[in-house]
């Protein structure tokens, strides 16, 4: 095992540890093996990358302070009230930490084999959980320093020495209130709920942290154009409820001597919150302990009725095999969390992108304006997804599962992929497109309709060449996504391109009229005709 | 098919990985209705035969007929007749137990609305009926194991596979699977049996076949090795077969170790 110098740090800390009762060679030990296994992990911010040696998270650092830049404008938007900067500021900040925490760290949080490996030891209970905040505290720290140091020394050019240790203050005290609330959060859940539930929430957030990033980092551009507005502070009761008001005000009471009760309050609230916090987390900590046995049995049953899959299968599938696979495919991306993970960010970037481009352009031009012209065709955005998640119906957490692809009696190995991707189509490229229609016919009005049913022809077509040139073996869900990014990177970034060819293919419709509709009778026949020559799939196989 | 007819067959059947051979000529005959008890140390070949047998495994030397198809045909219609349990709880665990069979069932050619209500009555006769809704992957392992064994016979097969069938269920559950297993094959069902537990092996197969280092070497009722080997047990007979005799000075070599070096504090 490694020596860490965060371990030698902390050691510094020894006899306030030994005084509070705890073992400090035992929480010594467990933090090294802690560290060592986290060594061996890899960040969900890097899940584009496959798994190397060192400590990926160190490696992960810099993204963390690209992300840090984010809040540099707020800081220098001088005179105002330092309330709507700031706040802002502690708003991206507690968004970044707390989603962090919730994808990276949920994992040490909820650790169970922590209770079978470490409970049965000779070691205190209270020395198991001090190692345990401890050991997310480091990486809380490691995040935070990367965040917010370049931040921090713009603020002590620009606003000052004080205004750099209110900021630092504050930082320390977000930082323990996020571990503490999401640890208070996770409490509720499994008190409630159980721990399938609390997976599929830990889920959610770290799709919603790789969306909002993004996004986030697109307003944030966007936001340097309405910064100059004067605005004056009017305090609503339901500010108490918003932490990052909490830090504004803090700034607004100490360094522009705004000694209202309301900034008191607020103030008052950022510094006991925290504290309060923790002790109720102490207090709690056994019977969350005791929780967490949940996340070790089974789960409650819920049955859901799947009248609305039964019925796509028969509208979609040509032969029972075919809509066995369109069952089974929609269950599998409706409930394999890696799977999520790796395709549904990729749907909300479908979803926003053409939004977004809209937005850039509105800020040129009036909406009547772009409503006439061929802007419309920025749904193609949303077709982009398409190579991404088709490459992905290879890969399974539960890939040793397939073996009863092959033990099965299965007639043509064809409807496998056949009904997958067509699950993917209604399921997934579906809703999505469907939104973006609603909306672009809103701006465009009712003429673009043929558009639309031609870009939604593009996207099958696009589906099934994708899948003939990237997708290898017959069954999906069969590899490890340890496999996913090693190969066929190249050829994805060429085929994602590829959507051009059908934006082009869309122009030259266009320029002639009528176009349209021959390009869309042509697209129906390339569709018919391509998929009954790479996924052949026989109406009524013999009969069983 | 009458009482008698041969269900499975291999010739000379040898596998390679690389240049490693983990089957070295193995031939064998199975007659409808038999219990097989498959054994043999770790690493003999045992579920490499099996997997051969099931179509998990297409590079292999020599002739295996089952149902007197050679499977090497590629029609996969014999495996409708087969029913298995891999020797790994692996499945798509990500499904609820009651997606994960009717998904099976309709696999291996049964109506949906049929595998749901015949998976529903085995899940409650397995003691799952309070979990048939949830996600296998908060199941136990017995858990896992009792969905495996179901999803292995909704479609009332002829021939089963049953590697390690046992492993984590209870001993109420164990009893029931052996009583099963006696009256499946009473039925006329053929059942391949492979575990490394000796007791259960001795006691429910009517034939034994043991394979070493990827060949059979014995093969017969457990009374006919009996007689072959003078030894108690199938344990002990497995011993000798295998050539395992210090087990005792290994052992008191262990304890040695585990006492020896340092004292306690």
């Amino acid at each position: 095992m490694n020596e860490f110098r965060t371990l030698a740090f902390l050691s510094k800390f020894k006899r306030l540890f030994t005084r509070a009762g705890i073992d400090y060679q035992a929480m010594e030990t467990i933090l090294r093996m802690k560290l060592t296994m986290d060594g061996r992990r890899t960040p969900t911010i890097f899940n584009a990358q496959k798994k190397k040696e060192g400590n990926q998270f160190l490696k992960s650092l810099w993204i963390y302070g690209l992300y840090g830049l984010m809040i540099i404008p707020f800081m220098l938007f001088g005179e105002g009230p330092y309330i709507f900067q700031m706040s802002i500021a502690f708003g991206i900040t507690m968004f970044i930490l707390t989603t962090t925490m919730v994808s990276d760290f949920s994992s040490v949080l909820l650790d169970v084999r922590d209770k079978t490996v470490l409970q049965t030891k000779p070691v205190s209970s209270r020395t198991i959980n001090t190692a345990k905040i401890i050991h997310i505290l480091i990486y809380m720290f490691f995040i935070t320093g990367a965040f917010i140091a370049i931040p921090l020394v713009v603020g002590l050019f620009s606003n000052g020495v004080l205004f750099t240790f209110v900021f630092f203050a504050a930082l320390v005290l977000t930082m323990l209130f996020i571990v503490v609330f999401t640890s208070l959060m996770y409490f509720a859940v499994l008190r409630f709920f159980d721990g399938e539930r609390l997976k599929d929430i830990i889920n959610y957030v770290q799709i919603i942290l790789s969306v909002g990033v993004i996004i986030g980092y697109q307003i944030v551009i966007r936001a340097f154009n309405f910064a100059d507005l004067e605005l004056t502070y009017a305090f609503s009761w339901w500010h108490v409820f918003l932490p990052p008001m909490w830090f504004g005000a803090a700034f607004e009471l100490l360094l522009n001597q705004d000694f209202s009760n309301v900034m008191i309050l607020l103030s008052v609230l950022a510094l006991l919150v925290p504290i309060i916090s923790i002790f109720i987390y102490i207090q709690l900590m056994p019977s969350f302990e005791r929780n967490m046995d949940k996340l070790m049995s089974e789960s409650k049953s819920r049955k859901r009725s799947g009248w609305l899959m039964d019925f796509w299968g028969k509208v979609c599938c040509r032969n029972r095999e075919e809509r066995m696979f369109f069952r089974f495919a929609s269950l599998m991306m409706k409930q394999e969390r890696n799977f999520k993970l790796k395709v549904y960010p990729s749907l909300g970037f479908a979803f926003i992108f053409p939004f977004i481009f809209i937005f850039t352009e509105l800020q040129m031009r009036t909406l009547a304006d772009i409503s006439t012209g061929s802007m419309f065709l920025l749904i193609y955005f949303g077709n982009m997804m398409i190579p991404t998640i088709v490459y992905m119906f290879q890969f399974s957490d539960n890939h040793k599962g397939s073996w009863l692809f092959k033990a099965s009696p299965i007639q043509q190995p064809a409807a496998a992929y056949s009904g997958t991707l067509k699950a993917f189509l209604v399921k997934l490229y579906m809703p999505v497109f469907l939104l973006l229609s609603i909306a672009f016919i809103a701006i465009f009005s009712w003429r673009i309709l043929p558009d639309l049913f031609a870009v939604l022809l593009g996207a099958v077509l696009q589906t099934l060449l994708t899948y003939k040139w990237i997708n290898a073996g017959s069954f999906p869900f069969t590899s490890s996504f340890e496999f996913a990014q090693s190969e066929g990177s190249a050829k994805m970034v060429i085929i994602s391109l590829a959507a051009g060819i059908f934006v082009v293919a869309h122009l030259i419709a266009n320029a002639v009229t009528g176009g349209i509709y021959i390009y869309i009778i042509l697209l129906l026949i390339l569709i018919f005709m391509g998929w009954r020559a790479i996924l052949p799939v026989i109406g009524h196989p013999a009969p069983h | 098919m009458d009482i008698g007819a041969k269900v499975l067959s291999l010739r000379n059947v040898t596998m390679k990985y690389g240049t490693k051979t983990v089957l070295n000529g193995v031939n064998l005959e199975v007659e409808r209705g038999q219990i097989i008890g498959y054994i043999g140390p770790n690493g003999a070949g045992k579920s490499t035969t099996v997997k051969i047998m099931l179509g998990l495994i297409q590079d292999y030397k020599g002739q295996v007929e089952i149902f007197g198809q050679d499977i090497a045909s590629g029609d996969p219609s014999y495996k409708k007749r087969i029913g298995y349990v891999p020797e790994q709880a692996e499945l798509y665990d990500n499904l609820t137990a009651m997606e994960y069979l009717s998904f099976t069932g309709e696999l291996y050619g049964l109506d949906r609305k049929f595998a749901e209500e015949k998976a529903q009555k085995l899940m409650e006769e397995f003691e799952l009926g309070h979990v048939m809704h949830s996600r296998i992957s908060s199941f136990s392992k017995g858990m896992k194991q009792k969905v495996l064994i179901i999803s292995s016979l909704l479609h009332n097969p002829d021939l089963l596979f049953f590697d390690e069938p046992l492993s984590g269920l209870d001993a109420n559950s164990m009893m029931v699977i052996r009583e099963m297993l006696a009256q499946l094959a009473a039925q006329g069902k053929t059942i391949f049996y492979s575990s490394h537990i000796m007791d259960i092996v001795e006691k429910i197969s009517n034939r034994i076949v043991l394979l070493v280092n990827g060949a059979v070497i014995a093969d017969g009722s457990f009374e006919e090795l009996q007689e072959r080997n003078e030894e108690g047990s199938l344990s002990d007979i497995f011993n000798q077969l295998t050539g395992f005799t210090d087990h005792a000075s290994r052992a008191e070599r262990f304890i040695s170790i585990v006492e020896g070096g340092i004292a306690d504090e």
